[in-house]
């Protein structure tokens, strides 16, 4: 039942094209499938607490036993795991935020591009910090921004889960038992849909086993050994690992989509983003006007964003690749443009890395 | 900020559809024409708009006829200068790739000058190779007031007058003011 709700789940992430769909569906769907996921897990819990059987516990017992309410243990695990999942549902918010914006408001003025950009220098800033408060003002934030769009999502939170520190609960398990569910399932493609527990339980030992002498030579922090052990950090450690998956991890399950060309796009946004930064770190660089002074046309969020040149003077995107054509001079200062936009970038590895955080967290908790 | 780079994804996963509407839309017209509604007819409209709110000391400028891209300019000669109390005319043509061309400018009325030709042609830096599309006609008519106060002798497009000036200055101002006498009023 897990691995089948699991594997749709997966099937419907590789196959959503974010071309084919709207915003608003994408996170109605989003939204649903995880309730859909949710629901699937607490039945599961619920009908093994009732049979109680020692293998099926230990089947999940590294996932599971974080949502048990009780226990000392758990105490102890949960404010970690909550500060782990907070900032990726703040990474969701933050992203639903990006997009309302720049969807809801095309004239896109400075001031609430720049708003923007704090809110998510800050989710970075609440990463590391903790907690509650952080996913609270990002939800607010969302909702204070697009009335029509947060407020379908948080609808769906509160309306599905009544209490919110129990949602958090079992959103953590859920997060866990993916996890743990997408390696067996990378190992055994077919074989978890129908099989018992037990069955599955000694398949995924034996694999664990055989995983951390082929494909890991550092097996510290594999889930597998940390199920063996069951020792407290290395499990915490496996969490955070299951969290965000690199693009070159050994490990990362091949159900989630390759998302070969929006990383390399990131790498264009992240430019942006060093760009962006380096407007609050430059002295010489004046507010953003309104419109291009070449064309007169209005400045876009992208175009406002844009600082070709040290100097400080700003163009849209046309007239400066129209430049880039002809002399390629920067109006502004009259010297060649391709010297050194760099420069931005290299002060702005804090928000680059804030920002992948946001985007693998976010794949992570769709799948 | 973060917004941006949202966008950029957006446009990277829908193919890069979309991109902007108008924008530059009619840059490739060939043709000037006066209700152009592309990037250079734009910005000139823009431009003259703002001379009319805040012209240079001593200037004029605006469009010859209903054509938007071929503008009559008149600069007053600046007191103090052997200039002073003609009115010249000048001829500014915008190309149609306007605010990455420089304009155009002839002078219309004779001068003696020894930056400007028999012909009108101007030797000004910043309509040539020092044109940047950040500059306005507002601002090339400053340069040009500018030159009748301070003659680039050094680099003259008329060689006879750079040398009277430098040589014999005046001698040179004196001729000045008679053409501009003669010419100019």
């Amino acid at each position: 039942m897990i691995s089948d709700s699991i594997a749709n789940a997966s099937i419907a992430m590789a196959s959503s094209n974010p071309k084919d769909f709207g915003k608003k569906k994408r996170a109605n769907r989003s939204a649903k499938l995880k309730q859909c996921k949710l629901d699937a897990r607490r039945e599961q819990w619920l009908s093994q607490v009732k049979s109680n059987g020692g293998c099926k516990e230990e089947v999940h017992g590294g996932g599971m036993t974080h949502g048990l309410p009780a226990g000392p243990e758990n105490g102890r695990r949960i404010p970690i795991e909550k500060l782990e999942l907070k900032p990726r549902v703040e990474g969701i918010y933050g992203e639903m935020h990006q997009y309302s914006d720049s969807e809801s408001s095309p004239s896109n003025s400075p001031t609430s591009h720049s708003s923007s950009e704090l809110g998510s220098n800050d989710s970075g800033a609440n990463f590391t910090a903790s907690s509650r408060s952080s996913s609270s003002s990002g939800r607010s934030s969302s909702s204070s921004s697009n009335g029509c769009f947060s407020g379908g999502i948080s609808d769906e939170d509160e309306g599905g889960v009544g209490d919110d520190g129990c949602l958090d609960d079992w959103e953590a398990m859920a997060d866990a038992l993916a996890a743990t569910e997408d390696k067996q399932q990378e190992h055994i493609p077919n074989s978890g849909l129908d099989s018992p527990p037990s069955e599955k339980h000694g398949g995924s030992t034996k694999y664990g086993s055989q995983l951390s002498v082929k494909d890991r030579p550092f097996s510290g922090d594999d889930i597998s050994n940390a199920k063996q052990e069951s020792g407290g950090t290395a499990i915490q450690k496996s969490l955070i690992h299951s969290q965000a998956w690199r693009p070159d991890d050994a490990f990362r399950p091949q159900s989630l989509p390759n998302m070969s060309k929006q990383h390399s796009f990131q790498l264009d946004s992240e430019r942006h983003f060093g760009q962006g930064g380096s407007v609050w770190g430059c002295k010489n660089v004046g507010p953003v006007p309104k419109s291009c002074p070449i064309c007169y046309e209005d400045l876009d969020c992208t175009d406002s964003s844009f600082l070709p040149c040290l100097c400080g003077f700003r163009l849209c995107l046309f007239c400066h690749k129209r430049i880039l054509e002809e002399d390629g001079r920067c109006p502004g200062c009259r010297k060649q443009y391709d010297c050194d936009p760099v420069e931005g970038e290299a002060t702005l590895d804090g928000g680059s890395l804030i920002f992948r955080l946001a985007r693998s967290c976010h794949m992570t908790t769709t799948s | 900020m973060s917004s941006s780079s949202s966008m950029m994804m957006m446009m990277a996963a829908g193919g890069g559809g979309g991109g902007r509407g108008g924008g530059g839309g009619g840059g490739g017209r060939s043709w000037p024409s006066t209700t152009s509604v592309s990037a250079s007819g734009k910005r000139i409209q823009k431009e003259m708009a703002e001379l009319s709110m805040d012209p240079p000391p001593d200037c004029s400028a605006g469009p010859k006829g209903d054509n938007l891209y071929h503008w009559v300019a008149t600069l007053f000669g600046p007191p103090g200068t052997p200039y002073e109390g003609g009115i010249f005319f000048l001829d500014i043509t915008f190309p149609s790739d306007y605010p990455f061309k420089p304009p155009k400018v002839v002078f219309k009325t004779r001068i003696y000058h020894c930056n400007v030709d028999s012909a009108g042609n101007v030797s000004l830096d910043i309509l040539k190779d020092g044109w940047s599309p950040a500059l306005t006609i507002s601002k090339v008519l400053v340069a040009l007031r500018s030159i009748f106060t301070n003659p680039d002798a050094y680099k003259p497009l008329v060689q006879g007058i750079g040398h009277l000036y430098l040589a014999d200055r005046s001698k040179h101002d004196e001729l000045a003011a008679e053409w501009t006498l003669r010419f100019a009023r």
